[in-house]
């Protein structure tokens, strides 16, 4: 299109002399060539060859070009775009608790730096090489000689263009002449029509058109009814020869395509359903008492207490669990429970199954201040550091931690604090998967230590330590709470 | 192909070639100097002799890595030279060859550190003295028969061995070539040094593992070897520049080492200013994300006790002052320009290798930082006093190299 503004008609008149190209077989007679034309003072040459020629840039007189330049500020627009960009959405705009980091720029904004400064360059080099090299340009005179086609396979061309400031005719072709090339051409103007042929312009609308058959076939089907079955593109992924739950088959006696459990078998896996090690609760036992809520209980996984209740309540209801007289819980039993006033609760395991050793201590301690002390605290108060800073911050929406002291968790025992470790309770997300059972079982302990040391007093104390704690019996049970920490 | 030179004119300068005990000599006083001052300065916060030692252990170590990782460095340039096939480097191949020959000496460098442990000291290496140490972490690896002084000394002995074996190698291929300007030496340099890389990055991350990481055993960073090479490497660029340089003053390899070679010898440092600050970036954004304390130790450590200025510094010094100071071609290509960020380069490597090794010797004292200075400048002595004993009798150009036309030839595109 750009040519139309530029030619005027000029299929009339002969063509115009553009300048004068030399042939040449090899590079070094083109460097050599090159050279001349440079310190003959020409700036408006150009050379043409089959492969890169190193030197060629020195030996045109080619200045160095200013891109690292443009390409520098470009990198540095984009750097302090993304500084800019992520000081103003997660700094100011936004702010959002991520793992308890600060807001604004932090060293997790340095990769997305780092990737908009290189993004910005890159674009920046190859657009910025394309505009100051004059790119994409579709024709040049050149093209008008038919020897001129060698370039890109064994040929050699050095090219003087007419609108250089010393250019004259005869001069040029003697200098050229000089330096004996193959073959010297004046390269004439390439005086063919500007416009483009008609059949490409009725290609391209052909194109364009077929181009909106698919979209028009999207919104004729997006806006009509059709008693076609679905239209499958991959039959065999569709109707696979498989047999999904709960239907049938003529493979076994008794039609069913899901095979019950073989008698006296535990699958893989499942063992840890019937286990109070894995629960912190005995199914047994409790389905001893009542087997249909037991049931109920495996199927929902919900703490027969807590599903007694409107759901809205359910929260404060697990907190208080512990606590609260079973009698006093329900208030709108569903059917499948019934008598909700009487509903069995979890048999929690009130012995710890783990031995209470140094090592264990050692394990619970490590675990409790890896995962459970940046909400709980070190001392289990509740007062951990993204605690403390969602509190600086006064997000409405977070829920403290419950401090590990309070009363009711107090008396919760311990298969009971084993399962909201293992299950999550409220905010709080389950552990299991990042803590094996013994782990967790550590960590109980650790947190019945930590109770205790809040509320021991000098009988807890060995006899042959108890002379070092006399003078100050207030103190003393600050500094048993240090040593079971 | 032969070129017509002057045989003078590749040999060492006839002063430099005396230079080799005086510098020894020197080099060893003046790492004793250091080793007085901070006896006379008092090692960490507190002066007992036992605080006074284990700040010199860390001050051997840390100047101790200064020059290996240079030399180390220059052992991987010759490997990936060959990998790559590369023409360009066939002038100042010479230079790091004898700087990568300086590895067998540094061993002898090394020994007083394994003799330390025989002693039965832990001022360097906590790990030494099971008996005292109290983190179940380094007792586990105690336990495995890993951080053990027979298994360590064992591990130092293979590096060295491996090292010294492939420098040896690839050295005597090339003077074969002084000799016969045959190709076979390099055919042959070209089908090794692939699996020779291989080697050298195992044996360079588990060397370091074991020698500065180790000094910290609670810690870990799988990256640390890395790190060490990325400085190394970046150390090394420097030293061959400024070698190069110093060559050319003296009226030595004027022609054989050109305005091209310094280009691209910086083009290297320039690069791996770059990929040290990506190495060591990488590894602080997993800690301080992660922010597991047994994981953070390492940078607490070296954010408090004033070494927090160096560790804050390292960022400016080490990455973004070089970093836009050699960034244009303009710098690369000036001699004075290209020396002067060398110099840069070198000291800001001491002052890593300071980052990476002092904080543990106890909290940012003056004084004694001097007589770890001192060691410094003495360690550096003592290396460069191995480079010219092996240069003063190698010709400084492998001149009958069949690659060397195409390293004279060679021209930077002119951008």
């Amino acid at each position: 299109m750009s040519e139309h503004k530029s030619t005027k008609s000029i299929e009339s008149r002969p063509p115009k002399a553009c300048g004068w190209m030399a042939e040449f077989t090899n590079e070094h007679d083109l460097l050599d060539a090159a050279r001349k034309v440079r310190d003959a003072g020409y700036t408006k040459t150009d050379a043409f060859t089959p492969f890169p020629v190193h030197g060629i840039d020195h030996a045109l007189g080619i200045k160095p070009t200013i891109l690292p330049f443009i390409v520098l500020c470009a990198g540095l627009t984009g750097l302090c775009t993304a500084l800019v960009m992520q000081f103003w959405m997660n700094g100011v705009d936004y702010k959002y608790i991520i793992s308890g980091k600060p807001f604004g720029i932090t060293p997790a904004s340095i990769p997305v730096s780092f990737e908009l400064t290189i993004l910005f360059s890159a674009f920046t080099s190859v657009f910025g090489m394309l505009a100051l090299n004059g790119l994409p340009k579709f024709s040049n005179p050149i093209f008008t000689n038919p020897k001129f086609d060698r370039a890109t396979n064994d040929r050699f061309f050095l090219y003087v263009d007419s609108t250089d400031k010393y250019y004259n005719r005869d001069s040029v072709r003697e200098l050229l002449s000089s330096v004996h090339p193959t073959s010297l051409d004046e390269v004439m103007e390439d005086n063919s029509s500007v416009h483009m042929p008609k059949a490409i312009w009725l290609g391209a609308l052909l194109l364009v058109l077929a181009g909106l058959i698919p979209a028009a076939i999207v919104l004729n089907m997006r806006a009509s009814d059709s008693d076609l079955p679905r239209w499958h593109v991959f039959f065999d992924m569709d109707f696979q020869p498989k047999k999904k739950p709960q239907q049938s088959t003529t493979i076994f006696a008794d039609g069913r395509a899901m095979r019950p459990a073989v008698p006296g078998t535990i699958s893989r896996g499942q063992l840890e359903e019937q286990d109070p090690f894995y629960l912190g609760h005995d199914p047994l036992k409790m389905s001893l008492a009542d087997y249909r809520k037991a049931v109920f209980v495996s199927a929902t996984d919900q703490d027969p207490a807590d599903a007694t209740k409107p759901a809205e309540e359910a929260k404060p209801a697990a907190q208080d669990a512990a606590a609260a007289p079973a009698a006093s819980a329900p208030v709108n039993p569903p059917a499948v429970v019934g008598d909700g006033g009487t509903a069995p609760k979890y048999a929690w395991v009130d012995k710890l199954p783990i031995e209470v050793t140094e090592e264990h201590m050692q394990i619970g301690k490590t675990k409790y201040e890896t995962y459970c002390s940046s909400c709980h605290g070190y001392s289990g108060f509740g007062d951990g550091l993204v605690a403390k800073r969602a509190a600086s911050l006064l997000q409405d929406t977070w829920t403290p931690p419950t401090s590990l002291h309070a009363d009711r968790v107090q008396k919760q025992p311990v298969g009971q604090i084993f399962h909201t470790i293992s299950k999550g309770q409220g905010k709080m997300a389950s552990y299991a998967s990042s803590l094996s059972a013994k782990e967790r079982w550590a960590v109980v302990l650790y947190v019945k230590a930590l109770q205790r040391s809040r509320n021991a007093n000098i009988e807890d104390v060995p006899v042959e330590q108890r002379s070092s704690l006399t003078p100050s019996v207030s103190g003393a049970s600050e500094s048993t709470g240090a040593t079971v920490k | 192909m032969s070129l017509k030179y002057d045989p003078k004119s590749i040999q060492l300068p006839e002063r430099w070639k005396s230079l080799t005990p005086i510098l020894v000599a020197l080099g060893v006083i003046l790492v004793a100097v250091g080793f007085a001052f901070s006896l006379f300065a008092g090692g960490g916060a507190e002066n007992s002799s036992e605080a006074t030692m284990k700040f010199f252990a860390h001050s051997y170590l840390a100047n101790f890595m200064f020059v290996m990782s240079i030399a180390l460095g220059a052992l991987f340039f010759i490997l990936v030279q060959f990998v790559a096939r590369a023409g360009w480097s066939t002038s100042v191949r010479r230079i790091a060859e004898l700087l990568m020959q300086t590895i067998p000496f540094l061993a002898v460098v090394f020994a007083p550190i394994i003799i330390m442990l025989f002693a039965n000291m832990d001022s360097l290496y906590e790990w030494n003295r099971p008996d005292r140490v109290h983190s179940s972490v380094i007792k586990a690896k105690i336990d495995v028969g890993y951080l053990t002084k027979e298994w360590f000394t064992l591990r130092a002995i293979l590096y060295f061995t491996l090292w010294s074996a492939m420098g040896w190698w690839f050295f005597k291929r090339s003077r074969e070539q002084d000799e016969s300007g045959d190709i076979g030496p390099s055919l042959a340099r070209q089908k090794w040094a692939g699996p020779c890389i291989m080697i050298f990055a195992l044996s360079v991350s588990f060397a370091a593992f074991d020698w500065v990481m180790s000094i910290d055993a609670d810690w870990f960073s799988t990256i640390f070897g890395v790190y060490i090479f990325a400085a190394g490497m970046m150390a090394f660029f420097a030293t061959m520049i400024l070698i190069s340089m110093s060559l050319q003053r003296a009226g030595k390899v004027r022609e054989l080492i050109t305005t091209e070679h310094f280009h691209d010898m910086g083009k290297f440092m320039f690069g791996f200013i770059m990929f040290w600050s990506y190495i060591a970036f990488s590894q602080l954004l997993l800690y301080w994300y992660g922010n597991i304390p047994e994981e953070t130790n390492w940078y607490l450590v070296r954010l408090n006790d004033g070494w927090q200025y160096l560790a804050y510094g390292l960022i400016p010094l080490h990455f973004a002052i070089p970093f836009l100071g050699t960034i244009s071609r303009h710098v690369r290509r000036h001699r004075a320009g290209l020396a002067f960020w060398a110099v840069w380069v070198l000291v800001v490597h001491w002052l890593d290798m300071t980052f990476l090794v002092m904080p543990n010797a106890g909290p940012f004292n003056f004084m004694p930082m001097v007589g770890h200075f001192v060691g410094g400048l003495g360690m550096l002595m003592v290396f460069l006093a191995f480079f010219l004993a092996k240069a003063s009798v190698t010709p400084l150009v492998p001149m009958r190299d069949p690659r060397l036309p195409e390293a004279l030839t060679y021209a930077n595109p002119l951008l």
